[in-house]
């Protein structure tokens, strides 16, 4: 294996590590607001690690764009629906 | 404050902003295969938005934008680190808490980002924003992640190139 595929198989590493991660927050943290924490934050630096890895095994710029793109589309998608789910939980919905 | 109205000339910027991203999208997803179709689903998206849009574009700098863009890598990394830290460790270090933040950035681009953004820094999460949208209700997972928000507003005031409120706040 070459130098590039160590360190993108090290980067998906990384990434499932954080997804693991963000997982046991949603079991373990306590109320729905908590566990929201968890899933945007520790996902989206997932997804970025993940994203990124994928990129440098692809070797190809339009590849590479396109992960960058999955990546934005996947935070705004995270954010938005985080502060949707938490406002409703705040204002008494169940 | 309420309505603030918006101009034919600032509703065209918006059009062609909104076009510049959805294209560079189109681009991105399908190369130049099709691409009439690419301009056409473009410029409906952007017209569309432009009509729906109720507050006004904002001036920002490229170079600006790409300052904004570290601060954010960087803070949302150090945020995905933290969360996971807490969540792993056994004792689950987390003192959930909600507080009231007063929020004085301008309706439209601003706005939304600082409400976006704030879910992804360290220990904050943006709950709810009052109807006036005056003010924002922020969930912290520890005393200190309030700082982060207060930098990104800063952050957001000179990307737009708006002024600091007279008082240092501290």
């Amino acid at each position: 294996m070459s130098a590039s595929e160590w360190v993108a198989v090290a980067l998906l590493i990384a990434g499932c590590f954080f997804y693991l991660a963000g997982t046991i927050g949603l079991l373990r943290f306590g109320d729905v607001h908590s566990r929201l924490h968890a899933l945007t934050k520790a996902d989206n630096l997932g997804l970025m690690l993940v994203c990124a890895a994928l990129a440098m095994l692809s070797a190809n710029w339009r590849t590479a764009a396109l992960l960058v793109l999955v990546w934005l589309l996947g935070l705004l998608a995270a954010t938005v629906s985080a502060h949707l789910i938490a406002r409703h939980a705040r204002r008494g919905g169940d | 404050m309420g309505k603030r109205f918006i101009s034919n000339r600032q509703r065209l910027v918006w059009i062609g902003q909104t076009f510049l991203v959805l294209a560079v999208i189109w681009l991105t997803l399908n190369g130049l295969d099709g691409w009439w179709l690419g301009l056409l689903a473009a410029s409906v998206g952007a017209v569309t938005g432009g009509l729906l849009a109720s507050g006004r574009p904002y001036p920002w700098r490229p170079h600006r934008l790409a300052g904004f863009a570290v601060f954010f890598l960087f803070e949302s990394f150090k945020g995905g680190m933290d969360v996971a830290w807490r969540a792993l460790k056994p004792k689950m270090p987390i003192a959930p808490e909600f507080r009231h933040y007063p929020l004085d950035l301008p309706e439209g681009q601003p706005r939304t980002l600082m409400v976006s953004v704030i879910s992804l820094l360290p220990g904050t999460l943006s709950a709810d924003l009052s109807d006036d949208g005056q003010e924002l209700v922020v969930h912290t997972l520890m005393p200190e992640a309030m700082d982060s928000v207060n930098r990104l507003d800063r952050r957001i005031r000179h990307l737009f190139s708006l002024e600091l409120p007279e008082s240092g706040e501290e």
